[in-house]
């Protein structure tokens, strides 16, 4: 029994939380999974999985139905971001969170890793001569001139096949009515979709409210560089509004929810 | 309350991506991509995507309809197999075995497939056998 173990019994048998979401291997995949105190001895098959899930997304769906329970969850650095914007955007109550943080991405405080994002392999010789290489830095991929780049911009989301995995898989994509599926602004059953305005109308939402946990290019079969482009249009967003999705407290200054819509930019 | 996560196969084509299906309080609620799967590699379709839909959509068909005049009319399995079996000789006797083609599904098992152009070829006559995943 490690400590994770530990603290999560503890937690349990103390009623500090009623339920605990993490993960535990089943016919050899880790899947995410919920250990309550009346299966106490099975928390000692939790594990940290290398396969990342959408846990806090989870943890809405249980919230917007038993908002009573207290809820402890598995929390790598890209969950703990996604539970600050549920919290702020109130999907989530941080009163009935609790969080057992493990090792993540590498800083220079921590070079030992387990993300699962860090395997990704460099681009095909293909792909890295017309289309984006997906590990590139925003700045990175603007060097090439406005032409060029609207033309390897085009080349990737012409291979979009309208899965809505991205949307499906992101944990802070909580709306219950989608842009995406607007008949007004997105044509209904048509291939390929329209360029660039499908990613671009998400990219704009993703804006002040995209945490960069990368679960959506993992998600996408076209293999779309898309957490470029979030990381890009927030970018954007801390430059001109000072905000940054998951860390910054309050709402992203695109809130349109509240009584008064002030989108003034910060001074320069 | 209840949740569990069950892994299992997507059953629209032959890919058989892995998928998760979500239930909540022993309902089907959703549907992710199982991500340490070898074939999909946490990707899906939208098909796939959607798979729970399918199961809990009221336009699924739960017993057998047989169209009389122009209307539906929920009959038993036995009921439904005669008549089936009924109009399909028929045919066959007027027409011939060739007149009749059968359409199998990628939604089934391999063992009901097999057993579906098996029938075809042994009981009907007829190598007419087509599937889904070939549209």
């Amino acid at each position: 029994m490690n400590m994770m173990h530990e603290i999560v019994k503890e937690w349990l048998e103390q009623e500090k939380i009623d339920l605990f979401i993490g993960y535990k291997v089943v016919d050899g995949h880790p899947l995410p999974c919920f250990f309550t105190r009346e299966n106490i001895d099975d928390v000692d098959n939790l594990v940290e999985s290398k396969a990342r899930y959408p846990l806090e997304k989870i943890a809405a769906k249980v919230y917007s139905t038993h908002p009573e329970m207290k809820i402890g969850i598995l929390a790598r650095d890209c969950n703990q971001r996604a539970l600050n914007v549920l919290y702020v955007w109130n999907q989530l109550d941080p009163e009935k969170i609790e969080t057992v943080g493990i090792n993540c991405c590498p800083s220079p405080a921590r070079e030992h890793a387990d993300c699962s994002y860090l395997e990704r392999e460099p681009s095909g010789p293909l792909k890295t001569l017309i289309g984006i290489e997906n590990n590139l830095k925003p700045e990175q991929a603007e060097v090439y001139s406005q032409e060029e780049r609207f033309k390897r911009w085009s080349y990737e989301f012409e291979k979009c096949i309208k899965c809505y995995g991205c949307r499906n898989i992101c944990p802070v994509c909580f709306c219950k009515e989608c842009s995406l599926e607007h008949s007004d602004l997105i044509k209904k059953g048509e291939l390929p979709v329209e360029i660039p305005i499908f990613h671009l109308v998400r990219a704009v939402h993703m804006a002040g409210r995209c945490i960069d946990c990368g679960l959506c290019e993992d998600a996408c079969p076209a293999n779309i560089p898309l957490r470029l482009l979030y990381r890009e249009v927030n970018q954007i967003t801390a430059r001109l509004f000072d905000y940054r999705a998951g860390t910054d407290s309050g709402q992203s200054p695109f809130s349109i929810l509240g009584e008064n819509v002030t989108l003034e930019p910060m001074s320069l | 309350m209840d949740y569990q996560m069950v892994p299992s196969i997507c059953p629209y084509c032959g890919v058989g991506c892995g998928v998760l299906l979500e239930v909540i309080d022993g309902k089907l609620a959703g549907t992710l991509p199982l991500k340490t799967h070898p074939n999909n590699e946490g990707k899906l379709c939208i098909k796939g995507w959607n798979l729970h839909e399918h199961v809990v959509s009221d336009n699924r068909l739960l017993f057998p309809l047989v169209k009389e005049e122009g209307r539906f009319r929920e009959v038993a399995w036995d009921e439904a197999i005669e008549i089936s079996a009924k109009r399909l000789k028929a045919i066959i006797e007027e027409f011939g075995p060739d007149s009749v083609g059968v359409l199998t599904s990628a939604k089934m098992t391999n063992e009901a497939n097999y057993l579906i152009q098996k029938f075809s070829r042994a009981a009907i006559g007829t190598n007419n056998v087509d599937h889904c995943a070939r549209l």
